[in-house]
């Protein structure tokens, strides 16, 4: 989901949305999905995490695509 | 609230976006089986999603809800990874035996699925064993005709697919053929209503705990578009062209009436419900997806966006 620039999981009210834009490809150099930049084990434990995981999750990833938008 | 702690330790759900539905991973010691796989699209995601939940398990089994792109596009995949067991929706048998085009649903809708086959079928009133659980098959036409979910008494669980999601129901498709459709997405929410449910994993979408709310929402949606069928096809069109951004990311704005006229039910929505020039028709679908901010443009490009 591409999200308003105010979201912030640390404090997101309510359920945290899932990650997921609907552009399901691993990229082979990052191992990274191309889409939502989650590994594969951050997908599949999607559905079973907790609240407080899910926020693990969603602050990876946004470190991730800052790290990708600084990069040259 | 997460819903995890209402699955069983046997189920896993990878809930995808809405160009792939959710997969639902029964894993115990001596079976595993895997209820829906995706778009053709995302399979390699789906394989390598799979593998890492199986952990050197082999998938025994493959069961699709319907067989729309979204639900089935994964099959091939995954049968060549495990050479798995499938199990369809028996209505659609032939269909799949013979990879009858005009009976199965992805040329009519314009959306792609890699050929697959079949070992055995299911319908309603079919028991299941999957992830040490019994569940009952039920029939839930309107979405598609031959539409089934799961239904599991002692864990309180139903695999709705695409007849109940948190917020409505998938398209209802029979109707843009001049089918029946309305009647039977209201029995099936109905149907749905009767059970003792206590968590709802849908087609997309997050599991959800409101069965009740869900209900209230979803009958309230088909009133309204049973009180007047262009509402149900101009909601066709736009997801038929909301399908196509998800699968492209972006078309030039150019190829849009093209592509949209080149799809059966397109013409058919058209044709029976909204008498437009297919060029205005797409001009409107394009608008639409715009202002729900489902798309984006600069003039020249068409993009998709959430």
């Amino acid at each position: 989901m591409r999200l308003s620039p105010a979201f912030d999981p640390a404090t997101h009210q309510g359920r945290l949305p899932s990650p997921c834009i609907s552009h399901c490809v691993m990229a082979q150099d990052s191992g990274l999905c191309a889409g939502c930049q989650r590994t594969i084990d951050e997908i599949v434990a999607w559905g079973g995490a907790s609240e407080a995981d899910r926020r693990s999750i969603w602050q990876a990833i946004l470190l991730r695509r800052r790290d990708a938008a600084e990069s040259p | 609230m997460a819903q995890s702690h209402l699955l069983p330790p046997t189920m896993r759900v990878f809930e995808r976006g809405w160009l792939s539905s959710n997969n639902i991973l029964f894993i115990t010691p001596h079976a595993t089986a895997l209820v829906d796989s995706g778009y053709c699209t995302h399979a390699a995601q789906t394989v390598a999603l799979v593998a890492h939940a199986l952990d050197g398990q082999r998938l025994d089994r493959l069961i699709n809800t319907h067989l729309h792109s979204d639900h089935c596009g994964g099959n091939a995949a995954l049968q060549a990874a495990h050479d798995c067991r499938t199990t369809i929706p028996a209505n659609e048998a032939a269909a799949v035996r013979d990879w009858d085009a005009d009976a199965l649903s992805f040329a009519a809708t314009g959306q792609q699925c890699p050929r697959f086959g079949f070992t055995d079928t299911l319908q309603a009133g079919d028991a299941l064993q999957l992830g040490d659980l019994s569940w009952q098959v039920l029939g839930a036409p309107g979405h598609d005709p031959h539409a089934l979910v799961l239904y599991c008494e002692e864990a309180r669980l139903l695999i709705s697919s695409d007849a109940l999601w948190e917020n409505g129901f998938g398209v209802i498709f029979p109707e843009l053929d001049g089918a029946s459709g309305f009647t039977e997405t209201r029995a099936t929410l109905e149907l749905i209503a009767g059970l003792d449910i206590g968590l709802v994993i849908p087609g997309h979408g997050a599991p959800f705990v409101d069965v009740r709310g869900a209900l209230a929402r979803a009958r309230s949606r088909i009133d309204y578009l049973a009180a007047d069928p262009v509402r149900n096809a101009q909601n066709a069109v736009k997801v038929l062209l909301k399908f196509l951004l998800l699968e492209r990311q972006q078309i030039p704005l150019a190829q849009v009436p093209q592509l949209l006229s080149g799809i059966r039910l397109f013409r058919e929505a058209n044709r029976r419900f909204l008498h437009l020039p297919e060029a205005a028709l797409a001009a409107w679908a394009v608008a639409q997806l715009r202002r729900v901010g489902a798309a984006q443009s600069d003039g020249i490009m068409l993009n998709n966006a959430d």
